[in-house]
Formats: C-alpha cells, sequence, structure tokens
C-alpha cells in the first residue's frame, strides 16, 4: 500500500469529501465512470459531483434517464468488462426500480461464476430526513441489502469515512451500496488530502465508556454521541462504537466493548422491526447473552412509514434527550 | 383445410416468400405456417465456407443437446433445469463464425447455443451440468446461469436482465474505443420487462456497439406472444426508439448470417445498435427434452411444420444442392462430434463433486489489489458530533 505522502488535512464537509472522493478516483483511474440522474449539473447531487463533468467529461460523467433498472445492469456490465462504475441516487427509493439488477446479478454475479468474474458497481443511494420529505424520499433499508450475500453495504457517519470507503469500494472488486444519509452532508470533519482508504467490516470506537455500549450507524452516530454526552452528565459513562459498514458487520468489536460493559444499545435509522439492530443485538445474545446485566434495547423508528408534517416528524425520529432519559431510568432501574 | 392455431387457416396457400417482407409489414410466426415449406434459403458466391461452417456448428449443437437429452431424464444425474434449444440453432451458429476474442456475448437460459457460439470447452458444460467441480462454474450456476469469464461467455435465467447488462460491457467497449463489440441473445418474452425498452432507449441514446438478437419462438413457457401483447410488433416498438431493426425468418441460417454479420459490423464501426428479430421455434418443452405440454399450448401441427423447416436441414438441402456436402462427408462429420460428445460425458461423469466450501469466499472477494495499489492507510477517528444535522431546507 501507498505510504502517505502528504500529511495536509483539511476540515471539509462530508459532501465535499464525497466529491473529493470522486475527483481523485477519477483521476487515479480512467476505469472510473459516474452514471446517474443530473450529475453533470452544477448542483452536482447536493454538490457530490459539481466539477467532475467539466473535468472529465460526458463520456465519463453521465446524465442518465430515470432508468434506474437499466442504468444498474449497464452498471454491472460495464464493471465486468473492467470499468470502475458509480451509481448515483439522488434517493435510494428510486434504486428500487433495479432490484433484479442488485438481487438477481450483481450480489451473485461472482459466486455464480465460482470466482472468475467480479462487478465491482459502487452504488450511491442518498436518504432523505426531515423538511416534508415523506415516505418515498427517506427510507434507509440496509437491513435489506445487508441480508444478501455478496453485497457490501457501507454507512459512513463522518466526512472522513464518506471519503475513505467511497474510494475503497471503487477500487474494491465487490459490489458496494453507499447508504448517505442526506442530513450529515453538511456535517465537517478533518480529511486527508490524499485518497486513502476506510476497510470494510472495521467498526471504530467513537468514544470511551465503561457503563454502557452503543452500537450505532450512520446518521445515529452523532445522535448516539449526543446522547453519550447527555448520560455522562450524569456519570453514566457510554461507550460508542460506530459500525461503519453493516455489511460485513464487525461483530468482534461489538463483542469486545459489550464484553466490558455488559449493556448494549443498538441505534439504527431505520424502523425497528427485522432491522440492523436486531441482528447486532442477535450476535451479541449468541456470544454474550448470559453476560448481559441488563435486557438489549433497541433505538430505531417506528414501525411506520414516515410523515411528512414537520410536527409528525418531530414524533417519528428519535429524539436525543428523551432517548437520554429513558436510559438513564432504565439504567438506574436495574443497579 | 385444417384450422392452425390463433384464428388462421389454410396450409399449402403460396405466399410471397417470408425472406421478401421487410419494412413494415413484419412477419409473423402465423405468416410463417401458411407459407409451409421455406424455399428460399440460399447460398451466394463466396459463402461457401460460411455455409459449411454454419452446418457444422448446427449439427455439432443438435448432437450435442440430442445427447444431452438421451441422458438427462433417464440417469437423473444432470440434476438441474436445461432448457434445450433444439431447433433454434441458427442464431448461436451465425454468431460462432461473427465474434472476437475480446467481443461479450450474453444470453438467456437456453445457453448452450450461445456457450459453444463463444467457443467455450464443451467438457466444461457437460460437467457443469453434472454439478461437477469441473464444470464451467465449479457446478455453482447448472445450465442456465453457466458462464465462462475466459471467453467473454455469460448466460442467466431471469429475461431480460442480462440484456441490460450486456450494455453495460458495450459502453465499456465504447470508451475502450478498440472496436469490441457486445451481443445479447434473448427471446421474445424478454421484451415484455420493462428494463428492455430502458436499455433500448439508451443503446439507441448513446450508439452503444451491441446488436439484440431476438429469438421469437413465440411462447413464454405456455403463454404464446399475442396472449401477452396485444400486437406481434417488437420491431416496430424497437424501431420508435430510433434503432435499426431487422425481422428475419429465423431457421434460414445463411439469413441469420448475413443480418447479424451487418449488425456486428454497424457496431464495430461505432454506428451504434441493430436489433434482430429472428422467428424461430423451440421443439423441445420449455424446459427438459420432452414435451411439458400440460396445457395444450401447441398444436401438433405447429411443431410438425417449423419441424419441416428444421435449421439444419434447410442448410443441407442447399449445401448438397450446391455439392458443397456429400452424404458420406456428413456421417464423419456425425462421427466426429459424436465422440467429442463421448468424451465430454465421460469426463462429466468421470470428474469430482466440489469439495470444502469457503462460502465467504464464494460471495465476497479475498484480496483488493487495485485499492492496495491506489490508496493509502490513514486513521482518524476524532469527530465533533455536536454540528447541526437536520437537513437544510429545499431539496
Amino acid at each position: 500500500m501507498p505510504a502517505a505522502q502528504s500529511n495536509a488535512v483539511a476540515e471539509i464537509s462530508y459532501a465535499d469529501a464525497l466529491k473529493q472522493g470522486l475527483q481523485q478516483a477519477m483521476s487515479l483511474s480512467p476505469s472510473v465512470i459516474v452514471l446517474g440522474q443530473l450529475v453533470d449539473y452544477a448542483p452536482g447531487v447536493f454538490g457530490t459531483t459539481t466539477g467532475l463533468a467539466e473535468e472529465f467529461g460526458s463520456q465519463r460523467v453521465r446524465d442518465f434517464p430515470v432508468s434506474e433498472s437499466a442504468m444498474t445492469a449497464i452498471g454491472i456490465g460495464a464493471a465486468v468488462a473492467g470499468m470502475r462504475p458509480i451509481l448515483v441516487h439522488h434517493r435510494l427509493d428510486f434504486m428500487l426500480y433495479s432490484m433484479d439488477a442488485i438481487v438477481n446479478w450483481l450480489s451473485l454475479w461472482r459466486f455464480k461464476s465460482n470466482g472468475r468474474s467480479s462487478a465491482p458497481v459502487t452504488i450511491r443511494a442518498i436518504v432523505g430526513r426531515g423538511w416534508g420529505q415523506g415516505p418515498q424520499h427517506s427510507k434507509s433499508l440496509q437491513a435489506w441489502f445487508a441480508h444478501v450475500p455478496g453485497l457490501k453495504v457501507a454507512m459512513p457517519a463522518t466526512a472522513f469515512d464518506a471519503k475513505g470507503l467511497l474510494l475503497e469500494s471503487i477500487f474494491g472488486e465487490d459490489p458496494v451500496l453507499m447508504i448517505e444519509q442526506r442530513s450529515l452532508f453538511g456535517l465537517k470533519d478533518r480529511v486527508p488530502a490524499i485518497p486513502y482508504r476506510v476497510r470494510f467490516g472495521k467498526a471504530v470506537k467513537r468514544r470511551e465508556g465503561t457503563d454502557l455500549t452503543f452500537v450505532a450507524a450512520g446518521v445515529m452516530v452523532p445522535f448516539s454521541l449526543r446522547v453519550a454526552a447527555l448520560l455522562g452528565e450524569d456519570g453514566i459513562g457510554a461507550e460508542v462504537v460506530d459500525l461503519r459498514t453493516v455489511s460485513p458487520l464487525d461483530t468482534e468489536s461489538v463483542i469486545q466493548s459489550v464484553k466490558k460493559t455488559r449493556r448494549v444499545v443498538v441505534f439504527d435509522p431505520a424502523w425497528t422491526s427485522f432491522g440492523v439492530a436486531a441482528e447486532v443485538i442477535a450476535q451479541v445474545a449468541e456470544r454474550e447473552g448470559r453476560n448481559l446485566l441488563a435486557d438489549p434495547l433497541r433505538i430505531c423508528h417506528p414501525d411506520s412509514h414516515t410523515p411528512m408534517s414537520s410536527a409528525l416528524e418531530v414524533a417519528y425520529y428519535p429524539d436525543e434527550k428523551k432517548v437520554a432519559s429513558k436510559l438513564r431510568s432504565l439504567f438506574r432501574r436495574v443497579i | 383445410m385444417t384450422p392452425l392455431l390463433y384464428g388462421f387457416t389454410a396450409v399449402g396457400i403460396d405466399l410471397p416468400s417470408v425472406s421478401d417482407r421487410v419494412g413494415p409489414m413484419a412477419i409473423t410466426h402465423e405468416e410463417i405456417l401458411r407459407a409451409g415449406r421455406y424455399r428460399n434459403l440460399t447460398i451466394g458466391d463466396g459463402e461457401a465456407d460460411v455455409a459449411k461452417s454454419l452446418h457444422q456448428f448446427m449439427l455439432r449443437l443438435r448432437l450435442c443437446e440430442e445427447a444431452l437429452a438421451r441422458e438427462y431424464h433417464p440417469a437423473d444425474e444432470m440434476r438441474c433445469p436445461v432448457h434445450f434449444c433444439v431447433g433454434q440453432e441458427a442464431v448461436p451458429a451465425a454468431l460462432s463464425l461473427l465474434l472476437r476474442d475480446d467481443d461479450y456475448l450474453f444470453s438467456h437460459h437456453r445457453s448452450h447455443g450461445y456457450y459453444l457460439a463463444k467457443h467455450a470447452p464443451m467438457k466444461a458444460l457437460f460437467a457443469e451440468l453434472y454439478g461437477k467441480a469441473t464444470g464451467a462454474n465449479g457446478g455453482l450456476a447448472g445450465s442456465q446461469d453457466i458462464s465462462f469469464p475466459e471467453r467473454r461467455f455469460y448466460s442467466g435465467a431471469i429475461l431480460a436482465g442480462a440484456t441490460a447488462i450486456s450494455a453495460g460491457s458495450a459502453l465499456a467497449q465504447q470508451l475502450g474505443g478498440k472496436g469490441g463489440v457486445t451481443v445479447a441473445g434473448f427471446g421474445e418474452s424478454a421484451t415484455d420487462e420493462g428494463v428492455f425498452w430502458e436499455t433500448v432507449n439508451y443503446a439507441a441514446l448513446a450508439k452503444l456497439p451491441v446488436v439484440f438478437v431476438c429469438e421469437n419462438n413465440y411462447f413464454s413457457v405456455f403463454s404464446p406472444q399475442l396472449k401477452r401483447t396485444l400486437l406481434d410488433n417488437i420491431s416496430q416498438r424497437v424501431a420508435a426508439f430510433g434503432m435499426p431493426h431487422n425481422a428475419i425468418f429465423g431457421n434460414d441460417a445463411m439469413l441469420v448470417y448475413r443480418s447479424l454479420r451487418d449488425a456486428v459490423a454497424r457496431a464495430r464501426k461505432g454506428d451504434g445498435p441493430t436489433f434482430v428479430e429472428a422467428y424461430t421455434y423451440r421443439w423441445s418443452g420449455h424446459y427438459g427434452p420432452a414435451s411439458d405440454d400440460l396445457v395444450g399450448y401447441r398444436r401438433e401441427a405447429d411443431l410438425e411444420a417449423w419441424k419441416c423447416n428444421c435449421p439444419i436441414a434447410l442448410l443441407e438441402q442447399a449445401l448438397m444442392g450446391h455439392g458443397l456436402l456429400a452424404d458420406q462427408e456428413k456421417v464423419q462429420l456425425q462421427q466426429r462430434f459424436t465422440a467429442e460428445i463421448s468424451e465430454s460425458f465421460s469426463f462429466a461423469k468421470s470428474s469430482p463433486f466440489p469439495g470444502e466450501v469457503d462460502w465467504a469466499g464464494l460471495n465476497l472477494a479475498r484480496a483488493t489489489p487495485e485499492a492496495d495499489r491506489l490508496l493509502a492507510e490513514v486513521e482518524l477517528q476524532e469527530f465533533d458530533a455536536h454540528q447541526e444535522s437536520a437537513q437544510a431546507k429545499g431539496y
């Protein structure tokens, strides 16, 4: 692996980090192409593709008709023939038109060729949240895709991870779904100027603590950190494990933390039932179930579609003060 | 007069030959049946070698399919769905002469002809059907999902999916600029899928070097085309997307060859995609060698009429008429192919089944050479969680 050639680190936003990652990937290899609706216009998918068409041309940065199904299939074919395509969806909900291409073809391409052909397609799917995005602009669905063998699912929570996981996806050999929460796009973070990688299946500890373990993904990482800070005011030390990728899932890092704290709360920005949170708790239960001091808990969305009204959005999405208060009372009750 | 299926009557009426029909008067299955025995196959000047090669390919494929069919149910050692292509040999035969090593070929689930068209080895095909470690895909894919990546051949069972994927390799070839082309073979049922039309649109728009060849065999399992669409005008629908098209009698191997030759040449020159609709007929059931007709979906008379227009027999007659094939030569060819088939059976049957399985390694790559080469390792974990993270007003 190349050693870091420059130590330059700049504080930039999540959206700018994605743009930088795309720009560097396209510079590093002529096989990198970007397909998606409006990717070649100045707004550039919330600023993440701005300037790419000017620099790399319309052959490599391709505005695509509203034909997600064909777009994904074309991404597969291009990847099989040696390209490294990046597909961009302004909203994950639109990507669902291409479920056949993703589940019936892309996920099993390597498998059914017996490892002799691969399709390294990177799919960027953006998830809306707030300002009335409603039920067709806010679905996350990481559990659906993490359930399918042969697909990797990344949920970067920080600008650093957004760039590193994007580059790792583009230049890795497997198909990747990058679930990017729109509400993270403005968050700033320290991001190295060089092209670097963040590996799949390697969670990171965002906060040290000894009393309970928070496991979080995507937008719930900053959320759980704020909850942890509130609990900290009461002397309760929450350790926060950011999964970074939900498939592969870094079960070892979760287990290590839970062995220490013997309590686990999982924060997943999706419906509660049958989700990533349930999977994490199942893995903990299988290995550490008898050692837990408290019942595991899921902090997720209600099992309901997303409302539009701002008043209902407040009720729908978890509230950090309410979650902190709930955890505080549970913690006191079991001690 | 014998009533034929789907409201048409009469046999033996002397209609204009189907091969003369061009333009908006598209040929149909009904017209082919009405026209009876096909009489228009020609071998032109300079086409003798092509004709002989097409014949040899089709004969080899037919013998291969018939041999597999004989073994399929009785022995039950090929434990996977097999969709035989007996009667539909002409399109793969033409492609076998037209595609370069660096061209891509994607096929539907009736895959064996296409597999051989890309000159992938017969032994690995047979071993794959037997689920053996020496199979083309180590026994993971079987007949309907078989691929041979080293020969750039792929297939799949979900109708239009592979057709759509073919536009992607064509895009890569267009960007690569080396004149490579992609061919997608599929049945007319694939055109019932929405993604097919999305793909036609994009291929035409982007002038992709791809040839779409539709083997219109009229049936989606049991269901005839005119039960699924109001009109059997697929080629005209393709025309509406701005793509050149050519609907032809698909059992005239010479005609199929010429049509695909022109389409491939067009793609190679950078002039964009072509749609070729080859009207043909499957002799076997949808899957398996025997008739799977549980519902009376086709008349014996129709099948017999199509057998009278066997693509191999039609070409053989012309070859013999031109003195390009003698009976003895045909026997020699049959002996050669039969020996190859016999060797392939022995290879498949004597090969081992797959052993220990690394499930994770089958589904995800164990190595990331490109990422290793291009990306640095850095680790930063700090992060300020106290920033405003609500979606900004606006889209």
